[in-house]
């Protein structure tokens, strides 16, 4: 294929006009040029071919009926999101440097923050981070800059991968991870709510903890569904709120791209990462859009920066503001309630079949199990029926995850499939 | 592009499109069903389980408003028209690539089987992504010459703290081992580089030498030599830099630094000057990132999301993040074997789809979570799979041919180039790779932002402004290949207008822009008091 416009007769003219005879003329300087004369790579395709070659390999992928989460939730995404967000006046734009024409975008950034904040119960949010796990990493250095100190504690079950970017992005900076411990040099500590095992907590004892010892209570949330039932961080204490926005409107998409957040306390507005969109006025008096506070950005102080973050998520964040503008408090609320009402109910009927439920909390739509068997096996007999049945966490332990997109029929579907080997075995 | 012309229209009141906050209360399209319904109606079986949460936990108001459908639909559709995307206009702004994204990628990337495949999902029911992420490293091996990727940076920003982070380790473990010599705390960066660079350097504690511009707007090399000791563990350079030109002295800069024990990282967010013309491997890098938002055609999305993807020599393949996809031919795939792949193993060989790569039947796709020497993580999961998809995508429409994306890159902006240098300045005569910088400092201070605004009259998005830092009035201009003769004419012509503009009518451009949503915007208000939020009691 190809999507070079110009034909042979116009780069005739255009070489006459340069001054040179040839394209070769043109990149001769570029050395050491590459020696063999065609590229190793396979033939071009036509549009046709691309596609059919395209679904030829997603056959090598199988969907399932996923009743698994750790990090990424399968919500139903409104058809109405796709035709909004694929509009190539939003699709195909950058970062809106020049507001004027980009209203569009930053209108949608500053609802985005508006929404963040609404959910999370703080004052201001950044217009997206890359996904919630370097959106964790940015608090801890966000922390530490503020305080002055080097300590990142982590005060509960964070998910582990998140765990892992924590711990690149402290090394780098290098600062000291401590699990659970709080000293007089603690910067920050790290919460995760719901946390990965599905727990549900009020933590206003970790921001008390915190403030005690003049450190700031970091709450991360990965499933944000949950803050349409469950008390927002605002309400606890909680100095900043991180997370992963991939549970409004964007797709499972094998990991990404998803969609970090941070919004903060008022205080810390001058040591927020990323882009953040601000109200202002025209010339003459109009309302109006841009991009704000960038004394904090790369581009302009450069090593003194809160981050090197340049690119963010902004897409990802406008498909999030749809979603939450199409679903609506009523249906944030369904969703919550449907994602919570069906993994109390499937966490119910597996108990009854000897799984051990191991949440010392009230959980939220993930809880853990022991399983009375094999979870190597179990996991295999649900995949015989198209169910993918949750993540293994070491030796016959699942993290089983339930969403609104778990029907009934699935969760029949997925006891009868345990259950019949239970009588067999 | 339209006639700019004399238009000062200030905006009609009833334009300005209200907040969504500011929209009346609807009734919501039921997009999910509510469980207790769906149960009675459906399950006979049913089991009362408590929706009660406990009361220290749960929710009490939930301050996010119900609207219509309709309402919405609308709203973001007179957001978007609002503003301004590759469909639209020509957008040459300068460092950023903005070529036409190929509509075929955005269909490719929302096909069931890629969009709706969940990370944790087990691995065998993800073959086909991990064969795309596979497959994808080898085409960028053969496009830089590096033996290894990762895929897992969300950005460019994001890779060079890796490459950063693997520079440290590389020289941690060096002086661990060799229990000599000391740690090396330095990057080199030479004065026109993007942002990122030393801010990403700083992340990770390095302190930054910067390297002044000859007169050729390359890297002064008596000023390299000079600096280049056994503190410095990197040098970060970009190529073609950020001038648009080539360093041509590259392969002596690389040789100066290998021999010094310093590792070279390349910023390949000008990768699009020379695709399948020259290999960054052979330039002397150990170390590049691609932005495949910029050269490999994938939305930029109003500022994400992107990929950056890192490649390096072997030697530093095992410090890259976890988990790197590999390939295993079929004694393995049998191990791995579930039932369930069992039951569709017949699938393909039935099919009557034509397949081009028809050769790799035998081939098992795994994730590779051994550290070795990793860094670790940057992020959850593999990578930003949905923006690699949309690059493997773009290189196979290309394939074999890929060298006249850059040749035609290369070409438009001469061509450009040719146009404009008789009334704009130009601080180095030169023949330029895929972008130029001109300086409008003749037309006096804040002409270039001036410029800028005014093009938006012209129906063009402007250049990159005030970028490079070493040029006074910058004007950075990437027309990238996918704009025709035509349309390269007619932005000359806006520009060459402009600059008349600025002699015979200055207050027109200084005042600009005129016939846009809105007029020129404050940023200082902006800044000054801050409004970054709706809250319910704003209105």
């Amino acid at each position: 294929m190809n999507y070079v416009p110009t034909t042979k007769k116009d780069e005739k003219i255009m070489l006459e006009r340069i001054g040179v005879k040839s394209v070769e003329e043109l990149v001769d300087s570029f050395r050491p040029m590459i020696s063999n004369e065609r590229l190793d790579l396979p033939p071009a395709l036509t549009e046709m071919q691309l596609m059919q070659h395209m679904r030829n390999i997603s056959k090598g992928n199988k969907i399932m009926r996923y009743f698994v989460g750790a990090g990424s939730y399968n919500h139903y995404i409104p058809s109405a999101l796709n035709h909004l967000v694929t509009r190539g006046e939003f699709l195909t734009g950058y970062t809106p440097y020049q507001a004027e024409i980009n209203q569009g975008t930053l209108q949608a950034m500053y609802e985005f923050q508006s929404f963040i904040c609404l959910l999370t119960g703080m004052d201001v949010s950044n217009a997206s981070l890359y996904d919630g796990a370097s959106a964790l990493a940015e608090a801890a250095l966000m922390s530490a800059s503020y305080t002055g100190r080097k300590q990142i504690s982590v005060g509960n079950n964070i998910h582990p991968q998140y765990i892992e970017v924590l711990k690149t992005y402290c090394e780098a900076a290098d600062l000291e991870i401590t699990m659970n411990q709080v000293t007089q040099e603690t910067a920050c500590i790290l919460t995760q709510n719901p946390d990965f095992y599905g727990n549900v907590e009020n933590l206003s004892y970790i921001s008390e903890r915190a403030h005690k010892v003049g450190a700031l209570s970091v709450t991360c949330v990965v499933e944000p569904t949950s803050l349409a039932i469950i008390e927002p961080p605002g309400n606890y204490g909680a100095d900043i709120v991180v997370g992963e926005g991939q549970s409004f409107g964007i797709p499972l998409n094998f990991g990404g791209p998803y969609l970090g957040f941070l919004a903060v306390r008022s205080y810390l507005l001058k040591k927020i990462p990323g882009r953040i969109c601000g109200m202002t006025n025209d010339s003459v008096g109009n309302r109006g859009f841009v991009l704000t506070l960038q004394a904090r950005e790369q581009h302009i102080r450069r090593e003194r920066a809160t981050s090197n973050i340049t690119t963010n998520v902004a897409l990802n964040a406008l498909a999030a503001t749809v979603y939450l503008a199409l679903m609506g408090r009523s249906g944030l609320i369904r969703v919550a309630e449907d994602s919570y009402r069906n993994a109390h109910l499937l966490q119910s009927k597996l108990s009854a079949l000897g799984f051990q439920t191991l949440n010392n909390l009230q959980f939220y739509n993930e809880f853990l199990v022991k399983t009375p068997k094999s979870s190597k096996k179990i996991l295999a007999d649900l995949a015989r029926q198209g169910i993918c049945g949750g993540l293994e966490i070491g030796d016959n332990r699942l993290l089983i995850c339930c969403t609104e997109m778990n029907t009934s029929q699935d969760i029949d579907d997925f006891v009868s499939a345990v259950a019949e080997k239970e009588q067999t075995a | 592009m339209s006639n700019a012309d004399d238009q000062v229209g200030a905006r009609a009141e009833g334009e300005m499109e209200k907040l969504l906050f500011d929209y009346p209360e609807g009734c919501i399209t039921e997009h999910v069903p509510s469980s207790s319904l769906d149960r009675s109606i459906n399950d006979s079986n049913y089991v009362d389980v408590q929706i009660e949460i406990p009361d220290n936990i749960k929710r009490k108001i939930l301050p996010i408003p119900n609207l219509s459908e309709i309402d919405v639909v609308r709203h973001f559709t007179k957001l978007s028209r609002m503003n301004f995307g590759i469909d639209v206009g020509p957008y040459p702004l300068g460092s950023c690539t903005m070529k036409y994204n190929p509509k075929i990628n955005e269909d490719i990337a929302r096909l069931e089987a890629y969009v709706n495949l969940h990370p944790n999902s087990p691995e065998h029911s993800q073959q086909g992504s991990l064969r795309l992420m596979y497959e994808l490293e080898q085409y960028l091996k053969v496009l830089t010459g590096m033996d290894d990727f990762s895929l897992q940076a969300a950005a460019g920003s994001q890779s060079e703290l890796i490459g950063a982070m693997i520079a440290k380790a590389f020289y941690k473990e060096k002086e661990n081992n060799e229990g000599k010599g000391k740690k090396r705390t330095k990057i080199i960066i030479p004065d026109s580089a993007h942002g990122t660079n030393p801010a990403t350097a700083a992340m990770c504690k390095f302190e930054i030498v910067s390297i002044p511009t000859n007169s050729h707007g390359n890297i002064d090399l008596g000023k390299f030599k000079d600096s280049l000791n056994s503190d410095v563990a990197l040098v970060m350079l970009t190529n073609p830099n950020t001038l648009g030109l080539f360093e041509q002295d590259i392969l002596q800069i690389s040789d100066l630094a290998h021999s010094n024990g310093t590792l070279m990282y390349c910023d390949g967010a000008n990768m699009n000057a020379f695709l399948g013309i020259t290999r960054p491997r052979d330039q002397g890098f150990d170390m590049i990132h691609l932005n495949l938002h910029k050269t490999f055609s994938t939305p930029h999305g109003g500022g994400g999301p992107g990929a950056g993807v890192l490649g390096v020599k072997s030697f530093l393949a095992d410090y890259l993040p976890v988990p790197r996809v590999r390939v295993t031919k079929s004694p393995l795939k049998q191990s791995r074997n579930t039932p369930d792949r069992e039951k569709n193993s017949g699938a393909n060989n039935n099919s009557d789809d034509y397949d081009y790569d028809n050769n790799d039947d035998f081939n098992y796709y795994f994730l590779d979570f051994t550290k070795r020497k990793s860094i670790g993580k940057v992020r959850c999961f593999y990578g930003n799979f949905g923006m690699l998809l949309r690059a493997y995508s773009y290189i196979r429409a290309y394939g074999s041919n890929i060298r006249r994306v850059s040749e035609n890159a290369v070409l438009n902006a001469n061509y450009l180039l040719s146009l404009l240098k008789d009334v704009y300045e130009l601080p180095y005569d030169r023949i330029c790779a895929h972008e130029f910088v001109l300086s409008s400092r003749k037309f006096g201070q804040r002409s270039a932002l001036n410029i800028a605004k005014r093009l938006l009259d012209y129906g063009v998005h402007p250049p990159t402004i005030y970028f490079p830092l070493i040029v006074p009035e910058a004007l950075m201009i990437e027309p990238t290949e996918t704009e025709s003769k035509e349309s390269l004419d007619s932005f000359a012509s806006a520009l060459l207008n402009i600059a008349k503009e600025l002699r015979e009518k200055p207050d027109l451009v200084s005042s600009a822009p005129h016939n846009t949503p809105v007029r020129r915007l404050d940023e200082v208000l902006a800044a000054r008091k801050p409004n970054l939020r709706w809250s319910p009691s704003s209105t």
